[in-house]
C-alpha cells in the first residue's frame, strides 16, 4: 500500500480472502492507511520514544541516540 | 465496482453510523460508498468517519484550504475515489475548482494564495514526497502564520486524509454518481 500500490489489485484481494474476513480486510486496509499517513507526520516532527527498550525514562535527546536521529521515511524507503 | 463490496444500506442498522454516513453524503465526502465499505467493520467505521468529519469540517482552519489540500493529497496519493469528491461546505463557501486546481498545481507562485496558504499546501505537498524538508526551520516558518494548534491540525488532518486515500486508493474505488437535479 504505502511502496507499490498498484500491485495491490483484484486479485490481491481475492488472496486476502483465503485467509481473512471481509471485515478483518477492511479493518486491516484501514489501519494500514492511518499508520502510513501519521508515521509520516510523526517523522516530521522530531520526537521519540518516552522509554529506552530497557524500561527507563530517558530524555528526547538519549531516546534519538538509542532509536534513531533520522528516522527513514517512507518515501525515502521507497527510493 | 470496488475491490471489497459495499454493504447495502439495509444492511447498517446501527443509527449512530447512518447519521455518521448521512452526514458525509451531505458534506460529500466521504460519499456512500466507501463509507458502506468501512461498514464491514462497524466500531471501526464509526471512528474512522467521526474523524474524517470532524478533521475536515471542525477547528480553527480554514474548511476551503482544507478541502484544497484534500484534493492536492489525493492526487499525491493517486487515489481518484476521493480527489474526485468535493466538500459542498466549501462550494457553499466558495471555492470553485480553479483554486482547487491551482492548489495542486504551481501555487507558490499563484497571487491568489496567501503566504500562510501557500505554506499550508507545502507542508501537504512534501509531507509525503519530500518528508526531509519538513525540518525545524520550515515548522518555524509555519509559526510566523499558525498556532502551534492550527499546526497540529493542519499535520493531523493531511495525515489522516491521505491514509484513507491510500487505502481507498487500493480499493479500486470511484465516486458515486451524483443524484440528478
Amino acid at each position: 500500500m504505502a511502496l507499490n500500490p498498484d500491485k495491490i489489485d483484484a486479485a490481491f484481494y481475492e488472496g486476502l480472502r483465503r485467509h481473512y474476513s471481509e471485515e478483518e480486510i477492511v479493518e486491516l486496509g484501514a489501519f494500514i492507511g492511518f499508520n502510513i499517513g501519521y508515521h509520516t507526520f510523526f517523522g516530521t516532527l522530531k520526537f521519540y520514544p518516552m522509554f529506552a527498550p530497557d524500561g527507563r525514562l530517558v530524555s528526547q535527546e538519549e531516546s534519538a541516540r538509542i532509536y534513531g536521529a533520522a528516522p527513514a521515511s517512507l518515501a525515502v524507503a521507497a527510493k | 465496482m470496488s475491490h471489497v463490496e459495499p454493504l447495502s444500506a439495509a444492511e447498517i442498522r446501527d443509527p449512530e453510523l447512518q447519521e455518521l454516513i448521512r452526514r458525509g453524503e451531505a458534506l460529500g465526502v466521504p460519499d456512500a460508498l466507501f463509507s458502506r465499505i468501512l461498514a464491514r467493520a462497524p466500531t471501526l467505521a464509526k471512528a474512522v468517519l467521526r474523524a474524517l468529519l470532524h478533521s475536515h469540517t471542525e477547528g480553527n482552519v480554514d474548511h476551503r484550504l482544507k478541502e484544497i489540500i484534500r484534493v492536492q493529497l489525493a492526487r499525491t496519493a493517486g487515489d481518484p475515489y476521493f480527489g474526485g469528491l468535493r466538500s459542498a461546505q466549501a462550494i457553499r463557501a466558495g471555492l470553485d475548482e480553479g483554486r482547487i486546481a491551482a492548489g495542486s498545481g504551481k501555487f507558490e507562485d499563484d497571487p491568489r494564495f496567501t503566504a500562510a496558504e501557500k505554506w499550508a499546501l507545502r507542508y501537504a505537498r512534501e509531507m509525503y514526497l519530500n518528508p526531509e524538508r519538513i525540518d525545524a526551520a520550515f515548522y518555524a516558518e509555519g509559526k510566523r502564520h499558525y498556532s502551534e494548534a492550527q499546526i497540529m491540525e493542519l499535520g493531523a488532518f493531511i495525515a489522516f486524509h491521505y491514509g484513507m486515500q491510500a487505502f481507498a486508493r487500493t480499493l479500486g474505488a470511484r465516486p458515486l454518481p451524483k443524484p440528478a437535479g
